[in-house]
């Protein structure tokens, strides 16, 4: 099926058109050493939207996507719709935090040349791959960091490497978790305009784990509320409800003021950053 | 057998020493420059691994390997490296299928690998006294056979960190992003392991038991103090840990010396990295 452009009037009520989801969990339940940390979730991610798994800590946010990555035993099903050629899709993905050694000397380029080439790093670095990280570098604002070291990045930069390597995939489904988690709040309006922008000009789906309630909000075409189980999905309007948000947050966040958010038919057309251009 | 004559000579004629006109000695210096870019280039991943007490483990595994060749009269030239490659496969399967942390699962299979070794070998009163050869090393007696057994594990060590350098590191760097981006993360586990397995049970012979570890960090730790790119860093570990492989061999053959080769070794090693060390830290004050 073609994919679906952002703004198009066929992105309508998610789970009862099937076609329309670029995953679709199923009935998954897992459970880490007798406990039980997903019950029976079923949830989609729209394709060609953002989707933001939202929830409190220990929800099971971040192991519902290490589940879809293959890296956590898990029962039920998670179909993953095929490319329009059918192809299974490329997964970029994007992690929190990376702990790494920071003092391993290996420069931003050997970080990007290092998953698409196969001459060793070694023998030196290949012209076009030196050019496609150039590319990629620059496409999330990063040219600059070209000869740092990564162990002496700043979070934020840190990041957006991260989100060039993710983006070398030329992925069809961009899965982030908590992108705006140890960045400032600016940076945090950056890197979300900067993904917004992304996914126009490429057309992945992204899917994203947040509790980051004001990146959701700006940046989400698609909720799906976690607390072990799925307690509401849809749009973010009809999903952060002030009744949602306590029942699992447990108090009253105050955010979820349904008039503020996007209505349904203009979600992607709206400038979903709009806070952003009051901090820039 | 191939004859090795030729390149003896060669060697003898770029390090004209007095020391290198025996035999035993060229053939230990071709030992040693052939085991010395294999443990560097392993060593680079085993930093970024943190396989350090991985490595222990394969080497300590060598009593046992020995101890399999007295129970099955098989030469432990042979037993060593395959029980090596057996333990190391069966750590990195433990530890990818399982929910302990893997330095738990090498303790477990260190300390149960090195009691069943001592306990045969201590049946054994005239292996009990060969046991110094494997806790200090003895490159001074290897033979052409070892050196040809050498040689095919240096292609194969060379053709694999070639074709697998870069995925490596990747994998090392976080294992869920290079699965999520299609490496084939369990297949490149799997082989490093079997490999590092291989080399550390031939650098039993060059170093010791004792200080196998030490040939595959030193290198690639001093090298890291040196470099500012994952190129720099592999050609550095490689120099340090050859030439030190070099002068260790030679230094210990001096009349003032006379010290065992392996330990001589690392103690090169070990003063390479102490200049790398205040490099390090005298770059790291002027830049600030």
């Amino acid at each position: 099926m073609p994919r679906l452009e952002p703004n198009s009037n066929a992105r309508a009520p998610l789970p009862a058109m099937e076609g329309a989801a670029a995953v679709t969990f199923q009935n998954i339940t897992v459970r880490l050493g007798g406990v039980l940390i997903l019950d029976n979730v079923s949830a989609s991610v729209p394709r060609g939207g953002c989707a933001a798994i939202v929830g409190p800590n220990g929800a099971g946010k971040t192991t519902m996507l290490m589940a879809l990555l293959g890296q956590t035993p898990y029962s039920g099903d998670i179909l993953i719709a095929n490319t329009p050629a059918g192809d299974l899709p490329r997964i970029g993905y994007v992690p929190q935090r990376l702990q790494f050694d920071r003092g391993l000397p290996m420069t931003v380029m050997d970080f990007l040349v290092m998953g698409i080439q196969r001459l060793p790093l070694w023998m030196g670095v290949r012209a076009a791959h030196r050019d496609r990280a150039r590319g990629l570098l620059s496409d999330v604002r990063a040219e600059a960091l070209e000869r740092r070291l990564i162990g002496a990045l700043s979070g934020g930069e840190f990041q957006r490497v991260l989100l060039a390597l993710a983006l070398q995939q030329d992925p069809e489904l961009l899965v982030l978790d908590e992108p705006a988690a140890g960045v400032d709040v600016q940076g945090g309006y950056l890197f979300c305009e900067l993904l917004e922008r992304l996914r126009r000009e490429r057309k992945f789906t992204q899917l994203m784990v947040s509790h980051d309630l004001a990146t959701v909000t700006h940046h989400a075409t698609h909720v799906i509320l976690l607390n072990r189980r799925v307690v509401a999905e849809g749009f973010p309007r009809e999903v952060l409800t002030p009744e949602n948000m306590s029942a699992i947050f447990g108090l009253h966040m105050g955010l979820a003021d349904a008039d503020a958010l996007p209505a349904k038919e203009n979600t992607l057309s709206s400038s979903s950053c709009k806070e952003d251009k009051n901090h820039a | 057998m191939p004859d090795f004559t030729p390149l003896y000579g060669l060697m003898h004629s770029f390090l004209p020493f007095d020391c290198l006109n025996a035999r035993f000695m060229q053939q230990a210096l071709l030992g040693l420059v052939l085991i010395a870019p294999m443990t560097a280039a392993m060593g680079v991943h085993v930093i970024n691994f943190r396989m350090a007490f991985f490595a222990d483990a394969i080497s300590h595994s060598a009593f046992a390997g020995v101890a399999m060749g007295l129970i099955f009269a098989v030469s432990p030239h042979w037993t060593m490296p395959l029980f090596g490659l057996l333990v190391g496969l069966a750590i990195m399967g433990m530890k990818r299928h399982s929910s302990l942390s893997s330095d738990t699962v090498i303790g477990v299979i260190f300390s149960a690998v090195m009691a069943f070794g001592l306990a045969i070998v201590s049946r054994n009163r005239n292996v009990a006294r060969d046991l110094q050869r494997f806790l200090y090393g003895d490159i001074l007696t290897i033979s052409d056979v070892e050196i040809v057994s050498l040689i095919v594990l240096f292609v194969v060590i060379a053709v694999f960190q070639a074709l697998s350098y870069n995925r490596l590191l990747y994998i090392g760097l976080n294992s869920v992003i290079a699965g999520a981006h299609r490496v084939r993360v369990a297949f490149y586990q799997y082989a490093f392991a079997g490999l590092l397995a291989l080399v550390v049970m031939f650098s039993v012979w060059a170093v010791g038991v004792l200080l196998v570890t030490a040939l595959l960090i030193v290198p690639a730790a001093a090298a890291r103090n040196f470099s500012a790119s994952m190129r720099a860093m592999f050609w550095w570990a490689m120099l340090i840990s050859v030439s030190s492989a070099v002068a260790g061999l030679l230094i210990s053959a001096q009349d003032w010396a006379r010290t065992a080769t392996g330990p001589t070794v690392v103690l090169c090693g070990f003063a390479w990295f102490i200049v790398s060390y205040a490099v390090a830290t005298s770059r790291r004050r002027f830049a600030l």
